[in-house]
């Protein structure tokens, strides 16, 4: 910007112009962050009503499809999500409290919570391809593993639970490596002091962003895993 | 220091609400293995939900937030029941109509414009060609 240090006494710099006051700028970014978090929820209920309706439709193949997907890694990942919003909320605690260290500590364990989550993702996605369970036409369930005979659920509509299974965990989980993108910025800009207690509206409305992700999950898990 | 609008939320606060919500993720587990018929889903549903209760009013802030941002959320819920209201209306009705037949109307309409062009003295009501609910027309002499 082309302003002197002077031009700027009046105000501090994270003010932006078109706001009277850091307590509007900070309410308008926060609720800016809820109309946008409304969008994703209607966005995934667009494919948690879709698995409504075929679960519905089809409710025994729906509950014996999901003996196929490990509820214990499923749960694993529960908890790490849920670990990682609990450092999130840490993170913005000590970011109001001022204490840098901690705020850099609790954004790096949330960035490898959400690391230890996709990596427990990825071995869940290649066990599935091993066996032939793949989203869409190339599902052939096959072989032996876990005390399933996977060719047992070579059946109708099976399909449709794991194309749903693989679209919604997916979306998911591209929505977990944003996060941690997201993050990974707030981080290093956490570390360099950009943040204080008069200033670290990125890092509450990072933090806004990925409790959503956790919400998302809360209810993947029981309907996907465990019903 | 918190500025007037700034809750800062005690961490002993978050790590009580954490701890709730592992313990509700285990009750999830535990309730979902047990057959409880029909109360399953419902159970696991009312679970998930309390779970993000906790994240939302807690971890979110919305307990002590403008509450603006708790409208709309709400009404975002809202719009979700909406959409998987009226979604489950249509789905839940389709196929009890008995009128349907394999061709559209505008097939139907179509054939008995040629059939009309053809022959102008056979009745409106041409068969379906798979011969479905209607009754048979006398054939065009």
């Amino acid at each position: 910007m082309a302003h002197t240090e002077a031009a700027h006494a009046d105000h501090p710099t994270h003010l932006q112009h078109h706001f009277v006051s850091t307590e509007q700028q900070f309410d308008a970014s926060k609720m800016g962050m809820w109309l946008f978090l409304v969008t994703e929820i209607l966005l995934f209920s667009g494919m948690f009503v879709a698995y409504t309706v075929y679960r519905l439709w089809h409710p025994e193949v729906f509950a014996h499809s999901a003996e196929l997907l490990d509820w214990r890694l499923g749960g694993l990942n529960t908890i790490v999500l849920l670990a990682s919003s609990f450092t999130v909320a840490m993170g913005v605690h000590y970011a109001q409290t001022d204490n840098r260290r901690k705020l850099v500590l609790n954004l790096a364990l949330t960035i490898l919570f959400a690391g230890v989550f996709m990596v427990v993702k990825y071995f869940e996605y290649t066990g599935k391809f091993a066996h032939g369970v793949f989203p869409g036409v190339n599902f052939e369930p096959q072989g032996v593993a876990g005390g399933h005979d996977y060719a047992e659920y070579n059946i109708p509509y099976a399909a449709q639970f794991f194309s749903i299974y693989f679209v919604m965990t997916g979306i998911h989980g591209f929505h977990v490596l944003i996060g941690m993108i997201a993050f990974a910025v707030i981080l290093r800009r956490a570390a360099r002091g950009d943040y204080s207690h008069e200033y670290y509206t990125p890092v509450e409305i990072t933090g806004l962003y990925w409790h959503l992700v956790d919400v998302i999950w809360i209810f993947l898990f029981p309907l996907l895993y465990l019903i | 220091m918190a500025h007037a609008g700034h809750h800062i939320t005690p961490r002993k606060t978050l790590l009580r609400v954490f701890i709730a919500l592992v313990v509700l993720t285990i009750v999830t587990v535990v309730t979902s293995r047990l057959d409880l018929g029909p109360m399953n889903v419902p159970l696991a549903l009312t679970i998930a939900v309390t779970k993000a209760l906790f994240v939302g009013l807690i971890f979110m802030g919305l307990k002590y937030d403008n509450r603006l941002n708790a409208v709309v959320l709400s009404v975002g819920a809202a719009f979700v029941l909406i959409f998987l209201f009226l979604t489950l209306l249509d789905t839940y009705y389709r196929g009890d109509l008995p009128i349907t037949t394999e061709e559209t109307i505008m097939d139907e309409e179509r054939r008995n414009e040629a059939l009309r062009s053809r022959d102008p003295g056979v009745s409106q009501a041409a068969p379906a060609p798979e011969g479905q609910q209607e009754a048979p027309a006398p054939e065009g002499q």
